[in-house]
């Protein structure tokens, strides 16, 4: 005789139910759910930001929230930013975490070391950028299923501290000290996120103001500096990357190579040049066709600085073989100009 | 007796032991090996040069440029100057003859600067390890040299 499993559809539908919420209720998730930050902002201000956050907890115990976030080095935000949070756990100061500190999921890196090795430039373009790690100064103390609610509040002083207008997207991790940057093992189900952290990367916000040169994190460049903060005496990459418009130096198969025409002005007020194609000023392209091409060199012996003179800004074009086609920044007549300067 | 000889037996067998005992070990006095010191007179070349990380061996010319050390007269001298820990001829130093672990160039006319002075043996020859900023402070550069 056959035995059926008789379960009516409504009990169906119960069942369904009560399983659903099972699964729902052994999971946890972090998830910023806004940022409230201004578009753009004036060099020197002070801008107040505020990320929001909400979190779900599986497991009791204890943690420090940690807090990170991704800006230009030259903004310094270790001095110059203060964050504070409130959340339905408590409100409280976030301290900045001492390069000392490792912690066990960092392989032996600092926090600061660790996002950026975990999120890198979050989009970014030029490496100029560094995480700054925060934690809170209480350990928070959470229950299985507990929900909380947390509003980080970044108060930054003297914004664009090294004085260049700034096109940047900055970015946010929450995260906490005893999980890191790990997975709760249940991918898939009916979190949010599977992640004990989230981050979080905003739109190209705008620096406008200060006296340096416009530095654009977001937007590729027909030419980048490396590394982008140097002097005369250092050794410098310029690279020039013919992909991103179509420029009056044509397409990269008709140019093995293209050259640098280069004005130096120096600090006792004279200029140097540095514009005949040849070996000294030829770019090479990184591997034929690639359409990006390199030089790498030293501007006092670029442009033939004698020992007292040291050389403060430079304005250049890239130019063909012949040096009858030239290109310049934002592949205008203008030329690109770079200042020699730490900050 | 039997006894007596026995117990003489032993006797001698017992001062037989300590005598092997006590010949058996020698107290060696040997002197420690005086470190010699570091010679670093000669022409160095740069063969490996990294910029924040980044290898310039393939993109920068190095190959013209020499230090020369002259240990009696404490002096060096550039030839083809590339962006390095000091811009001119001068003294040099290091901070111990025998175990150094930092070195001070000071050019003539000019202030002296300090590094870490690495000098391990590879392949079988002295290196030199110098790391420094030319420029900007955060733009850390390494160079490895070897004599010629």
């Amino acid at each position: 005789m056959k035995t059926r499993l008789r379960i009516k559809g409504k009990k169906l539908w119960l069942l369904c139910a009560v399983v659903l919420l099972g699964i729902s209720l052994s999971c946890c998730y972090l998830i910023i759910n806004s940022v409230n930050q201004p578009a753009s902002a004036v060099v020197g201000s002070t801008v107040s930001i505020t990320v929001n956050a909400t979190s779900h907890t599986n497991s009791s115990g204890t943690a420090h929230m940690i807090f990170g976030i991704l800006a230009p080095k030259g903004w310094n935000l270790s001095k110059n930013a203060k964050v504070t949070y409130t959340s339905s756990k408590g409100n409280g100061n976030m301290t900045l975490i001492p390069a000392a500190i490792i912690n066990n999921h960092a392989g032996g890196l600092s926090w600061a070391a660790y996002m950026k090795s975990f999120f890198g430039l979050e989009g970014n373009l030029i490496d100029d950028m560094e995480w700054i790690p925060f934690q809170s100064d209480a350990i928070i103390t959470y229950a299985n299923g507990d929900l909380m609610t947390v509003a980080i509040n970044i108060q930054i002083t003297n914004i664009g501290a090294d004085n260049n207008p700034t096109l940047v997207k900055l970015a946010y991790v929450i995260a906490n000290d005893v999980n890191a940057f790990t997975f709760d093992g249940n991918d898939g189900d009916s979190s949010p996120t599977s992640e004990y952290y989230n981050e979080f990367t905003t739109p190209c916000f705008s620096l406008t103001g200060g006296t340096g040169d416009l530095v654009d994190f977001c937007n590729p460049q027909l030419t980048t500096i490396d590394p982008p903060k140097s002097l005369d005496n250092d050794i410098v990459t310029l690279t020039y990357n013919n992909n991103i418009v179509s420029t009056p130096l044509g397409t990269n198969a008709a140019n093995p190579a293209v050259y640098i025409c280069a004005t130096a002005t120096t600090s006792d007020g004279k200029t140097l040049n540095a514009c005949t194609p040849g070996p000294k000023t030829m770019m090479t392209q990184t591997s034929a066709g690639s359409g990006v091409y390199q030089i790498t060199f030293w501007p006092k012996a670029l442009f033939g600085a004698t020992t007292g003179q040291s050389i403060v800004s430079m304005t250049y074009y890239i130019t063909n073989q012949a040096g009858t086609i030239q290109v310049g920044y934002g592949n205008t007549a203008a030329a690109f100009t770079y200042k020699f300067k730490c900050l | 007796m039997n006894i007596q000889f026995t117990l003489k037996k032993n006797i001698c067998l017992l001062v037989a032991c300590i005598a092997f005992v006590w010949t058996s070990c020698r107290l060696e006095k040997i002197s420690p090996v005086a470190e010699s010191a570091k010679d670093i007179t000669g022409t160095w070349k740069v063969i490996s040069a990294t910029r924040n990380g980044t290898n310039l061996i393939p993109v920068f010319d190095f190959s013209q440029f020499n230090i020369k050390f002259d240990a009696s007269a404490g002096t060096y001298s550039l030839v083809n100057p590339v962006p390095f820990i000091i811009a001119a001829d001068g003294k040099f130093a290091l901070d111990d003859p025998n175990f150094p672990f930092k070195i001070t160039f000071t050019a003539t006319g000019s202030s002296s600067v300090t590094t870490v002075f690495n000098y391990p043996i590879v392949s079988g020859a002295r290196q030199i390890t110098l790391t420094f900023s030319p420029g900007c402070a955060q733009n850390s550069y390494v160079y490895t040299l070897i004599k010629k």
